[in-house]
């Protein structure tokens, strides 16, 4: 094959990356709107009424927490007032080098308890167990670091008592009926084992008492961008996947999971670096393997609200860290790849993740690396160069633009217009530098990966303030 | 352009791209668009309905107060399209009143034409419509319609059953129950607490004995599902049956449900046998029934269940223990010190912990 053969077939390559991915984003919103539409026509159907029954499932909280001092109160004061009639507080301190045992134990009245702990899952040494005087539902598990949150929420998992469990992050912000909403899937399906519900940046709105009180956008360019981002990959990224049972991943800001489904996988892997992901394609691949019927599905109302990233170093590292255990949790669970008993996991989504989400940085740089190459070394025109920069760059707006589309069908979050009408700007900016600079990002931690690298469980620098009064 | 185009080495691939871009900027502006049109027809529709609910809220208020009001004040001019407005704000009212303020309001209802409105709605074939139209025609207590709402409860679609349930009980309860208690097990898509409202609406006379009949003849995966609504039931009713189901019954599912749902009062069959299932959910629930009996002869049954290899059935086991009207905090903790299986110690502990012994 001469050069010039490459060179078309390297184009035809990058064109159909680049075309494929973006087509694939879009079936997921197709699908996602559909999704949507069916969620919302029975939402009121949902309601409770005002009106609690013994037939709504009790709900183990677990808020893992690691040097949470300056939010902890806050926190777990408003998720004391989450509307929902059955349900405990399981914190669990991972042995923090700051004060939160000891602001938990004065503000909650929090007394040693002799808990006849059973360790179904393994995790570091528990130190002691408290609970509220006040607070009966309230219990804090101190124990020691185990380097992971994976392994401080099975320590919270082994301490829980009811048939859900939901982690939540001891930054998230719920809203009061989070847990009514996130709950539905259970009570709607018995094959239910995992739900995760929908997240949404906090930066920028107004929170009081730990609680949303105002939606809004923020004012760092950043978080602003995340806010679309996070609208096109995951709210109707994952609403696509859900209906067809594929869905492989729950964040771990938010997720809601069957127990003993849970403890029978053997919990949070404590050497992902991507828990919250591996956990899901595991428990995907195990049930599969048994043979057990199940659903793993996705809530969209916006039931989790939670701080993004506004400095790019710590943009920087979310990323890398993300691309790292995707990267792993594939590896990690390659055998559905392409499994004949797989379903839609294996023959729709885990290529999709592969190819497009895994690889999909590699292509992407090379891509523009290569259309660079070729303008600097003559083989591209500077007009054929903008021709194919126009496509990547306008495939990107065009799947921003119909997440904000479908964002104003469904949920309509941001009433002010000015607010509508600066997301669709920032959509169009969004693809002048960010996106490229995360998939070179989403390039490193790749090579992370492939390297065998750690991450620690680290703290990002808070931009939301949810400080205790 | 077109001269550049075409001597281009790479002319396909660059017409492909051109389309391509051509398509998702087409995509984009069209979206932009739209979303801008849904936002106005938004606004638009809002404050529309603001000026409706100031016009009738006030009649609707005064006519829940006063039958008078209800019969002969004056009406407003509605457009066409605000009826659907109307109507979801009438609904609504409806929902928020009880007693005679309901029947002032379906006779303003019925005044206003919603009657006619609702049927309409109900012919149509859009999902909202037909949901509003079910709910209106209940809420109006229409009784010529019920063949017509009757036939969606067997309709695929969750919201449309269910719906079409909750109408039938709002015009004739009696009467629905009998239809709608069979089709509760085989309806698990309905959801429970929608349900249960609708079940605690009728009330335990209307309830028992329909629900204790389907629990009777069920088979057992449906017997354990519907022992749920037990609580909604008269409990000398439910007793009865989960007494039955207990005795005769093999189904761990059905065991545990009963159990659950038996006082003890009036005696459990099977006692014995019973604290040995294998089911660990049954000997929970065994271990729970001889607390509620509370009985000295079943004590050392439950000191066994202390022991069980299951955590929850030790749990159970002591909570009971720790409850028993006949032990005092010495004799417990006794009892706990002379305690040598060490998880049933712990959890012993645990248990008097949990009520303030130690």
């Amino acid at each position: 094959m001469s050069g010039y053969d490459w060179l078309v077939m390297a184009q035809w390559l990058f064109l159909a990356y680049f075309v494929g991915i973006n087509l694939g984003y879009l079936l997921q919103n197709v699908l996602a709107a559909f999704g949507i539409r069916r969620y919302l026509q029975t939402a009121d159907q949902f309601e409770a009424e005002g009106v609690f029954s013994a037939l709504d499932i009790p709900i183990s909280l677990i808020v893992p927490a690691y040097n949470e001092s300056a939010s902890i109160i806050t926190s777990i004061r408003a998720l004391l007032q989450l509307e929902y009639p059955d349900f405990e507080l399981v914190v669990v301190n991972d042995g923090s080098s700051d004060d939160t045992l000891e602001k938990l134990t004065q503000a909650f009245n929090m007394q040693p308890f002799p808990e006849a702990y059973r360790t179904r899952i393994p995790c570091s040494k528990v130190r002691a167990i408290y609970r509220s005087t006040r607070y009966k539902n309230l219990r804090v598990i101190d124990k020691i670091n185990g380097g992971s949150k994976a392994d401080a929420t099975n320590a919270g998992i082994n301490a829980c008592r009811y048939p859900l469990v939901c982690v939540v992050d001891a930054d998230s912000i719920l809203q009061t009926d989070s847990l009514r909403r996130v709950v539905r899937p259970f009570l709607e399906n018995q094959t239910t084992v995992a739900v995760g519900g929908t997240v949404r940046i906090a930066n920028g709105c107004t929170i009081r008492g730990g609680f949303l009180e105002r939606v809004g956008l923020p004012r760092n360019p950043l978080a602003l961008v995340q806010v679309v981002e996070y609208l096109r990959a995951f709210l109707f990224g994952r609403m696509g996947w859900s209906p067809i049972n594929a869905l492989l991943i729950v964040s771990g800001a938010f997720g809601v999971f069957h127990k003993e489904t849970l403890v029978e996988a053997g919990g949070f892997d404590r050497e992902a670096v991507g828990e919250d992901m591996e956990v899901i394609v595991r428990l995907h691949r195990l049930l599969r393997e048994k043979g057990r019927p199940y659903r793993i599905t996705f809530v969209p109302d916006p039931v989790c609200w939670t701080d993004a990233p506004e400095k790019l170093r710590d943009l920087k590292n979310q990323r890398i860290r993300w691309q790292h255990g995707l990267g792993q949790c594939l590896a990690l669970n390659r055998s559905l790849l392409l499994n004949p008993r797989g379903g839609a996991v294996s023959w729709l989504a885990m290529p999709f993740y592969v190819f497009f989400e895994l690889l999909g940085p590699i292509i992407e740089v090379m891509g523009y690396l290569f259309i660079f190459a070729s303008w600097w070394f003559g083989w591209l025109a500077m007009p054929e160069v903008l021709i194919f920069l126009s496509l990547a760059i306008g495939l990107g707006v065009m799947l921003s633009s119909s997440a904000i589309m479908l964002e104003e069908l469904s949920f309509h979050m941001y009433p002010r217009t000015r607010d509508l009408l600066l997301l669709y700007l920032v959509s169009i900016f969004e693809n002048f530098g960010y996106r490229q600079l995360t998939a070179f990002w989403r390039l490193q931690g790749i090579f992370r990966w492939l390297r065998g690298g750690t991450h620690e469980w680290k703290t990002i620098a808070r931009s939301v303030s949810v400080a205790d009064d | 352009m077109l001269d550049w185009l075409l001597s281009s080495r790479f002319e396909t691939q660059v017409t492909a791209a051109l389309w391509a871009t051509a398509a998702a900027a087409l995509t984009t502006v069209v979206s932009f668009f739209y979303t801008l049109g849904l936002r106005a027809t938004t606004l638009i529709q809002a404050q529309r309905r603001a000026r409706l609910v100031k016009r009738w809220r006030t009649i609707f208020a005064l006519a829940t107060i006063s039958c008078n009001d209800a019969e002969h004040a004056p009406l407003p001019q509605f457009s066409r399209r605000e009826r659907t407005d109307l109507l979801e704000e009438w609904n609504h009212a409806w929902t928020t009143v009880q007693g005679s303020a309901i029947d002032n309001l379906v006779t303003l209802g019925k005044r206003i034409g919603f009657l006619e409105i609702a049927r309409r709605k109900l012919a149509r074939h859009r999902l909202n419509a037909q949901l509003l139209g079910l709910q209106s025609l209940g809420h109006l207590r229409d009784r010529e319609s019920w063949s017509a709402i009757e036939a969606h409860l067997s309709s695929e679609n969750t919201a449309l059953s269910v719906t079409a349930a909750a109408a039938l009980m709002d015009i004739d309860a009696e009467r629905a129950i009998g239809r709608l208690i069979p089709l509760i097990a085989e309806r698990r898509d309905w959801p429970r607490t929608r349900v249960f409202n609708l079940l605690r609406i009728a009330g335990s006379e209307l309830v028992s004995e329909p629900l204790a009949r389907a629990i009777r003849s069920a088979s057992s995966e449906d017997q354990a599902f519907l022992l749920r609504f037990a609580p909604l039931a008269k409990y000398a009713v439910m007793d009865a049956v989960a007494e039955e189901l207990i005795r005769e019954s093999n189904d761990a599912g059905v065991l545990s449900a009963a159990l659950k749902q038996i006082s003890g009062y009036g005696g459990v069959p099977r006692i014995a046998a019973l604290t040995r299932h294998e089911a660990w959910f049954v000997r929970m629930e065994m271990a729970k029934v001889l607390g509620r009996i509370g009985q000295k002869e079943h004590l050392s049954l439950l000191r066994t269940l202390l022991k069980d290899r299951e955590w929850w059935v030790r749990y159970r086991a002591a909570r009971s223990i720790v409850k028993l009207p006949f032990l005092g905090p010495n004799a417990l903790r006794r009892m706990r010190d002379c305690e040598t299986d060490r998880y049933a110690r712990d959890m012993f502990q645990q248990a008097m912990a949990e009520v303030g012994l130690e």
